[in-house]
């Protein structure tokens, strides 16, 4: 584990405390851990606003308008009711897996911030592997979701995990296909390497480096929306046909964790598309780097919303068939072609 | 592959119409905060209209509107006094009866009642949703509204003579008797009115002679 920035400077200062070895790491890894987790829960209630605000808007309503400046508060009021509403549970549930599903949905939601950089030098831990981490972190959503169907004992929530599951795995490959033309021109897995290898001119970013940049973009983007589990790719909670999918045994608390981890990970799947492919937190000197992240972080989780509010959901089979038939193997000629390029050089570095 | 690239272009052509309409005003009414404009027609709540002068009830006690009433949700109580005339004892509208058809508005001969666009008169309670004649009075003080029994007042009106005039007005001021609350007369309103009764009489003449 290679600590940079923020991590480094935070220890230091608990080191002139007087603490040092095990204990030291500890309190500076829980102090980072709740720095994010506010950021995250504030970040969260935010999105679930302006989602609804921007859906609203779309179909020429107001959205959320009762509390305070156009609603802003809403989401706050909605989290705060769902804590005090009743916790009702299934007789015939499996104990075990429903108490734990929400939790690891949402665990697995926020440990993917480990290795987001939020700005120069603002990153809890650099891991050598990030992206990798971070493919395989965010695949524990689907094995929560799947307990979820489990435990719930319905068909309809079982159904729900069960599609959800086959989803993931589905897209998983195109995604990371997409993710590997990136990481072969970084040379490096490490997030914080990707990020600085597309420094300097906006023509050094990914989509516009690697060969059919865009086109990997695009890819990612829809395996991306696959993975987050949003429209046109919801099947998983499908309203029409499975009144809510695998949260609808769930109530109060665990929903609004399940609810949550979803809008986290709207956000994630955004920063991850920055990162690989907008620079991430390289722009303009003038402005600070967090700033040029979360700009380009916000715009792109506008695209997703704008993407969700238009389009229709897929039937199962339409999505199974344009994963496997069209998207593993366009993202894989993708790869080749990146590949080629990269070995003749045929690329820029400005 | 070709319809995929089509299909693509099709998708980008789905974000643009929706972007195009999230730039567009939202058509909510924020309601209690902004309100409708009522159409001039639309039948609302009853009101009793009153006399545009001096403020007293058009309402003659002739009871044609409770007879004209399907649903019964109009009572009326009026007795006759010791000059042999009507005195409106008791009007009572029970708008959980009411429904809205308009019959009494069409019924009345004396401008006495009309239906009109105001309609929060929602209530936790339903008793409240009887109307006494101050009520009834009270809410359509301010509804303007073409004065039917004017008319014949005013062609008999020139011919008499100043003296004789004030007896011949006596009927209409019987109905102040009823009122045992006094009547506010905002004075601007029936100064304006007085204004504009007169302007409208000049100007339908000219304009009928014009057509």
């Amino acid at each position: 584990m290679i600590a940079v920035g923020i991590t480094v400077a935070l220890k230091e200062i608990l080191a002139s405390f007087g603490l040092s070895g095990g204990l030291l790491s500890v309190v500076t890894y829980a102090i980072l851990a709740s720095a994010t987790f506010g950021l995250l829960s504030v970040l969260a209630l935010f999105l679930v606003w302006w989602e609804r605000k921007i859906a609203g808007h779309m179909q020429q309503r107001f959205g959320p308008m009762r509390n305070g400046w156009h609603g802003w508060y809403q989401t706050l009021v909605d989290g705060l009711k769902l804590l005090q509403k009743e916790d009702v549970r299934v007789a015939t549930r499996d104990k075990v897996v429903f108490f734990w599903a929400p939790v690891m949905c949402f665990i697995a939601a926020f440990a993917a911030y480990i290795v987001i950089p939020f700005g120069d030098g603002l990153i809890v831990a650099d891991l050598n592997i990030g992206i990798l981490y971070i493919m395989a972190i965010t695949t524990f959503t689907v094995i929560s979701l799947l307990m979820a169907g489990w435990g719930s004992n319905n068909k309809y929530a079982l159904l729900g995990g069960m599609r959800s599951a086959a989803q993931v795995v589905s897209y998983e490959v195109p995604m990371v296909a997409s993710i590997l033309v990136v990481v072969l021109y970084a040379g490096s897995l490490s997030t914080v390497d990707i990020v600085n290898s597309q420094a300097g001119n906006f023509l050094n970013w990914n989509i516009f480096r690697v060969p059919y940049g865009p086109l990997a973009f695009l890819t990612y983007l829809v395996a991306a929306i696959a993975e987050a589990n949003r429209t046109p790719f919801d099947l998983a909670e499908a309203e029409q046909e499975l009144v809510a999918g695998f949260n609808i045994e769930y109530s109060g608390m665990k929903f609004a964790m399940f609810f949550l981890a979803e809008f986290i990970n709207l956000f994630t799947v955004s920063a991850i598309a920055v990162i690989l492919f907008f620079g991430g937190w390289h722009g303009f000197e003038f402005i600070p780097s967090f700033v040029w992240f979360f700009l380009k972080t916000f715009a792109v989780v506008f695209l997703l919303i704008m993407i969700r509010w238009t389009y229709p959901r897929m039937r199962v089979d339409q999505l199974m068939e344009f994963a496997w038939k069209f998207l593993v193997p366009l993202t894989f000629l993708n790869i080749i072609i990146a590949a080629i390029f990269k070995h003749f050089g045929w690329y820029w570095e400005l | 592959m070709l319809e995929y690239i089509k299909g693509f272009f099709e998708l980008v052509k789905g974000l643009g119409i929706t972007g195009k309409h999230l730039t567009k005003h939202a058509v909510t009414l924020q309601y209690p905060e902004e309100k409708d404009v009522m159409p001039e027609r639309s039948r609302g709540v009853v009101v009793l209209l009153s006399d545009k002068e001096d403020g007293s009830l058009n309402c003659t006690s002739c009871l044609l509107c409770m007879k004209a009433c399907p649903t019964a949700a109009i009572i009326i109580d009026a007795p006759r006094g010791e000059d042999k005339k009507k005195v409106l004892k008791k009007f009572e509208l029970d708008f959980s009866l009411c429904c809205y058809c308009g019959l009494c508005e069409e019924a009345c001969n004396f401008s006495a009642l009309k239906l009109t666009g105001k309609y929060e008169y929602s209530t936790g309670n339903k008793d409240d949703l009887i109307w006494d004649v101050h009520k009834l009075q009270d809410v359509g003080r301010d509804v303007d509204y073409v004065d039917k029994r004017k008319k014949k007042v005013k062609k008999v009106a020139p011919k008499p003579t100043v003296s004789e005039a004030t007896d011949e007005i006596k009927p209409t001021q019987s109905a102040d008797k009823i009122e045992t609350k006094p009547v506010e007369i905002k004075t601007d309103k029936i100064k304006t009115d007085k204004i504009e009764t007169p302007q409208d009489k000049d100007e339908k003449p000219k304009t009928e002679g014009e057509a």
